[in-house]
C-alpha cells in the first residue's frame, strides 16, 4: 500500500498538530520563557514545514490523473496478504492472551498458524514448532531467566 | 598498560570466548541469508546481551556484525541477491564472476579483503579514538549539542536520496523520543496517564520493530521467492588470492580509508561505504570498460570498504556517544542499558573496557577467517534453509526479545507499533536509519540544548561563543545552507520544464 505524498503530509501536519495541542498545558522553568513544551513544538513545526513542502512537491511534480493510494501486486493474492495480516493478528493475539495462557501453549500456536498458512509440511510445522518453542523457552526463561508467562502451565513448570 | 592487561583477563575467558565464537556462527548465518541485515542480527542479539557482562556483549556484537557483513557476500555470488545492504553495491559484478567460473577467486577475496579492511577499521579506531577523547573532554553542553546536530544532519546529507524525507524521518523520530520524563525539568510528557510511558518509547522494542519486525513483515509476502543457487563446486578458494593482492593493493588502502571515513559519518554505515568506494574505483581504474563483466577490482575496494566502514563507525559512538550507522546506534543504547555512557570520560574512567572493544575487534577480524571459511564451505546449505520456516521462528524470538526488555507485553506493544511504522515509512519512501538516529541522539540533543539555553539565558549568540562550538555550529549551518540551497536549485530544474 502506497499513498501519494500529499496524504503521507496530511498525515504528518496532523500528527504535528496534535503534538503542539498536547503541549498547550505544559508548565514552563520557573523565571524563564520556555520549559519542556520547548522541544516538542520545534519539532513539530519542523515536521508540519517538511509536509507543507511534501505536499507542494506532489503537486508541482504529480501526474495529473495519479491515484491517491496504490496497492502492490502481492496484495490481490489472497494468500500473501493473509501471510501479512496473520502475522499482526497472532501480535495482538499474544498480547492480549499470553499472560493467560502462558508462553508454551501460544508459542505453539503461533508457530503453528504460521507454519501451515506458509505451506510447511504438517509433519515437519509440527515437529519444528515444538522444538523452537521449547529452545527459546528454555534459553530465555531458564538460561537468562527472563520470567515468560507460565499461564496454565504454572503447576507443572 | 594495565587496563591492556585487565582488558585481555576480561576477554580471555572461557564463557566469553565461547560468547564470541557462537556469535560468530550467528553473524555468518544471519549476514548469509538474504532478508536479514547485519542491523537486525544486533537488534536481535540486544536482549540477549542485555543479561551478560559489558564485555561479553560488547564482544558478541562486534563479532557477529563484522560475520554478517562479509557473511552477505556470499548470496551475492551464489544467487545474485546480496545477503546484506553492504553487499548490494558489487552484486552483480560477483555473479558475473561467478558466470565466469571464477566464484572460487571471487569468494576468497571477498573473505580475505574484508579481514584485512576490518583491521584497518580497528587500526584506524585505536589511533583516533583516543586522540579525540582527549579533546572531546574539554566539550560543555554548546560543543555536544552542536556536535549532536552536526551528526543528525550527517545523516540526512549522507544518506537520503530525498532529503525532505530523510528530515521528515528524523524529525519523527525526534518526536517520538520526547514521550517519557523530559531531561530537563522531569515534567511527564505524552504519557497520556500511563506509568509505562514515563519510561519513554524504549529503544530496543523499538529497534526490533524498526528493523526486524518491518523486515519479517516485507519477508512474508514474498516468502515463496528463493532464488536457484548456482550449482558450482567450491574448491580452494584461496588460490589466486595474492596474486590480486599484489596488483590490487593500492585499490584496498584506498577502499579501507574510504570505508572508515564514511563509517565515522553519522549516518552512513557500511552499505554507503561499499557504493561509494565501489564508484570511485570505477572513476579511477585504468580498465573501466571490465566493470560490470565479472572483475575483481571493484570487489576488491568495496568488500575492504564495508568492513573497515564498521570499525569507523565506533569512533564517534565511542567519544561523541554519536553513532557512526545503525548499527552502533544500538550499541550506544547497550552501553548506556550497561551504565557506560559513552563519551570521553569512559577512556578515563574505564580504559579497560575501550581496549576490550580493540582486542574483540581484531580477533573477530581475525576469526573471520576460520567462520567465513566454513560459512563458505556450507554456503549452498545455509541458503537452502526454508524461509517459511525462518520467518515464523524470528517473528516468536522478536516477541520474547522485546517482552524480556520490559518484562511485560508494553515491550511487545512498542514493537508491534514501530514495525508497522516502520513497514509504512519504507513503503512511502522515508529511510529508517534517521529515526533511529532521532531517537537515540533526541535525549542528547535537547538535554544539551536546554542546559545551553539556561546557560545562555535564552541568548542563541551565545552558542557561538566558544571557539569549539562556533567552528560546528558554522560548520552545521553551512551543511544546511547547501542543502536548501541544492534544494532550491533541484527544485527550479524539476520546474523549468513545466514552465516552459
Amino acid at each position: 500500500m502506497r499513498a501519494n505524498d500529499a496524504i503521507c503530509g496530511i498525515i504528518l501536519i496532523l500528527f504535528a498538530a496534535t503534538m503542539i495541542a498536547l503541549t498547550a498545558h505544559f508548565p514552563d522553568f520557573p523565571g524563564q520563557k520556555y520549559g519542556p513544551a520547548l522541544f516538542p513544538r520545534v519539532l513539530s513545526t519542523g515536521i508540519i514545514i517538511c509536509a507543507v513542502l511534501l505536499i507542494w512537491k506532489h503537486y508541482r511534480t504529480a501526474s495529473p490523473g495519479g491515484r491517491w493510494v496504490t496497492f502492490a501486486p502481492w496484495t490481490r493474492e489472497p494468500w500473501r496478504l493473509g501471510a501479512f495480516f496473520l502475522m499482526l493478528a497472532l501480535l495482538f493475539l499474544y498480547i492480549f492472551i499470553s499472560e493467560t495462557v502462558g508462553f508454551i501453549p501460544i508459542a505453539l500456536l503461533f508457530l503453528l498458524a504460521l507454519f501451515l498458512w506458509l505451506n510447511v509440511r504438517p509433519v515437519t510445522a509440527v515437529i519444528t514448532a515444538v522444538v523452537a518453542t521449547i529452545v527459546i523457552h528454555e534459553f530465555f526463561s531458564s538460561l537468562l531467566r527472563v520470567p515468560l508467562p507460565r499461564g496454565w502451565l504454572d503447576s507443572i513448570l | 598498560m594495565d587496563a591492556i592487561i585487565t582488558a585481555l583477563g576480561l576477554i580471555f575467558q572461557i564463557k566469553v570466548l565461547w560468547v564470541i565464537c557462537a556469535s560468530a556462527a550467528f553473524g555468518m548465518f544471519v549476514g548469509a541469508m538474504p532478508g536479514l541485515t547485519a542491523t537486525m542480527a544486533t537488534a536481535l542479539l540486544v536482549p540477549v546481551t542485555f543479561f551478560m557482562d559489558p564485555v561479553p556483549a560488547l564482544g558478541a556484537i562486534v563479532t557477529a556484525t563484522a560475520m554478517a557483513i562479509f557473511a552477505g557476500d556470499i548470496p551475492a555470488a551464489m544467487l545474485r541477491i546480496p545477503g546484506t545492504p553492504a553487499s548490494a553495491a558489487y552484486t552483480d559484478e560477483s555473479y558475473a564472476m561467478s558466470k565466469k567460473g571464477l566464484l572460487d577467486l571471487n569468494l576468497g577475496v571477498n573473505l580475505v579483503f574484508s579481514v584485512l579492511g576490518g583491521l584497518v577499521g580497528v587500526a584506524l579506531l585505536i589511533v583516533f579514538a583516543p586522540v579525540l577523547a582527549e579533546a572531546a573532554i574539554q566539550f560543555s553542553s554548546f560543543e555536544y549539542f552542536w556536535l549532536a546536530l552536526l551528526g543528525l544532519t550527517c545523516a540526512i546529507f549522507m544518506t537520503a536520496e530525498d532529503p525532505l524525507k530523510g528530515i521528515t524521518s528524523l524529525l519523527f523520530g525526534l518526536a517520538i523520543n520526547t514521550v517519557g520524563i523530559d531531561p530537563a525539568a522531569g515534567y511527564p510528557r505524552f504519557t497520556f496517564g500511563s506509568v509505562e510511558l514515563l519510561q519513554g518509547i524504549s529503544f530496543i522494542p523499538a529497534m526490533i520493530g524498526m528493523f526486524a519486525l518491518s523486515e519479517l513483515l516485507r519477508g512474508v509476502v514474498a516468502v515463496d521467492q528463493q532464488g536457484a543457487v548456482l550449482a558450482q563446486k567450491i574448491g580452494n578458494i584461496f588460490v589466486g588470492v595474492w596474486d590480486v593482492f599484489k596488483k590490487y593493493w593500492k585499490n584496498f588502502i584506498r577502499g579501507s580509508a574510504i570505508g572508515v571515513v564514511i563509517g565515522a559519518l553519522p549516518g552512513a554505515g557500511a552499505d554507503i561505504a561499499a557504493w561509494i568506494s565501489f564508484a570511485i574505483s570505477k572513476r579511477f581504474s585504468k580498465e573501466p570498460e571490465k566493470f560490470g563483466t565479472g572483475h575483481i577490482e571493484g570487489i576488491v575496494d568495496a568488500t575492504s570498504a564495508n568492513n573497515s566502514a564498521l570499525g569507523g563507525a565506533w569512533i564517534p559512538a565511542l567519544v561523541f556517544g554519536i553513532p557512526g550507522d545503525s548499527i552502533t546506534a544500538i550499541v550506544i543504547g547497550v552501553l548506556y542499558m550497561k551504565g557506560m555512557n559513552p563519551g570521553p570520560t569512559v577512556f578515563l574512567q574505564n580504559p579497560q573496557f575501550i581496549y576490550a572493544v580493540f582486542i574483540i575487534f581484531v580477533l573477530a577480524n581475525l576469526l573471520m577467517l576460520p567462520f567465513g571459511w566454513i560459512a563458505i564451505k556450507s554456503g549452498k546449505q545455509i541458503l537452502r534453509v526454508p524461509r517459511n520456516i525462518l520467518i515464523p521462528v524470528i517473528l516468536i524470538f522478536c516477541v520474547v526479545g522485546s517482552y524480556s526488555m520490559t518484562n511485560s507485553v508494553f515491550g511487545i506493544w512498542i514493537m508491534l507499533f514501530m514495525g508497522v511504522i516502520g513497514w509504512l515509512m519504507e513503503e512511502h519512501g522515508f529511510p529508517i536509519a534517521p529515526a533511529i538516529l532521532g531517537l537515540v541522539l533526541g535525549e542528547m540533543l535537547e538535554q544539551n540544548f536546554m542546559t545551553s539555553m539556561i546557560k545562555a539565558d535564552g541568548d542563541p549568540l551565545f552558542f557561538f561563543e566558544r571557539p569549539i562550538a562556533a567552528v560546528l555550529g558554522i560548520m552545521t549551518v553551512l551543511i544546511w545552507g547547501t542543502m536548501i540551497w541544492r534544494g532550491i536549485r533541484g527544485q527550479k530544474a524539476t520546474m523549468a520544464p513545466t514552465e516552459a
